[in-house]
């Protein structure tokens, strides 16, 4: 009876010891499969979405708050964020081009586009300087990326003309009109904006094999 | 990128109006085109060779 008591407490010892590895080993794959801990994202406020929605961007939405907001998935603002740093790397760094009118996202579009080498355009977007080579700022960008796709809408109108593929951050109030590849985030909060932009950016350059000495701090706008 | 979409992914349109975009697939490296109404529609695609949604 004893050696069968024994055999018993080591078999249920050797299953704990097993069921805690395999508990590790999934937490473990969890937060390789997601570029920052949840957390992060969580105290940046990027699935912080408004009050309104579009039906654009329901498939994003993860669930709606009883005060009327709409909350975003974070999990596929996650894996978008890696597709887009996969999409972007396949483009000419110095052929992107980074377009802020919103205040809280022109700091992080600069630094995000020193850190890859791209070009920021910031503030207000002159009119025709992606179609009239007579304007003085006149480019011809690969890609664009877009902060907000409301306040930013004349660069959008003339990437349309010149058939340039966008990508954009939107927030749940955002229509997809004109936008190829959508970023689900909240593009009004200063902390969001960062984290997403500081986010790309280290993405970019891990898959470009690229120099990245920034910190999330590095790119957080003054307020 | 030698053999360039001359369809719409989306509606099969042919890619010849101003207005349409290529780019390649977020995923793989197949090639997608999307026509100006769709793009302004904001029609949704999918990718022929790996099947990624977007936009």
């Amino acid at each position: 009876m004893t050696t069968e008591e024994i055999s018993i407490t080591d078999n249920t010892d050797i299953q704990t010891d097993s069921d805690d590895k395999l508990l590790d080993v999934s937490t473990d794959a969890e937060k390789s499969t997601s570029l920052v801990p949840i957390d992060e994202y969580l105290a940046a406020g990027v699935h912080i979405g408004t009050q309104q929605k579009t039906e654009n961007m329901m498939k994003f939405v993860y669930r709606i708050r009883t005060d009327g907001l709409y909350v975003l998935d974070i999990q596929s603002t996650d894996e978008r964020i890696k597709l887009v740093a996969n999409f972007l790397s396949k483009y000419e760094p110095s052929r992107i081009l980074v377009v802020s009118a919103r205040q809280y996202g022109q700091y992080p579009a600069i630094k995000f586009a020193k850190a890859i080498g791209a070009r920021a355009m910031v503030g207000r977007f002159i009119p025709g300087t992606l179609t009239n080579p007579a304007v003085e700022s006149f480019f011809e960008p690969d890609v664009i990326i877009v902060t907000d796709p409301a306040g930013d809408a004349q660069v959008i109108k003339e990437a349309v003309n010149t058939g340039t593929p966008v990508v954009a951050l939107c927030d749940t109030n955002n229509m997809t009109s004109n936008v190829d590849l959508v970023i689900p985030t909240n593009n009004k909060g200063r902390k969001a904006l960062s984290l997403i932009y500081w986010l790309l950016a280290r993405d970019i350059a891990k898959i470009n094999g690229t120099y990245f000495n920034y910190q999330f701090e590095d790119f957080e706008a003054g307020i | 990128m030698v053999n360039k979409v001359t369809n719409c992914t989306s509606c099969g349109v042919n890619l010849e109006e101003r207005g349409f975009a290529r780019f390649p697939c977020p995923v793989c490296d197949a090639e997608i085109g999307r026509c100006m109404s769709c793009r302004q529609q904001s029609n949704p695609y999918t990718c022929p060779k790996c099947g990624f949604a977007g936009p």
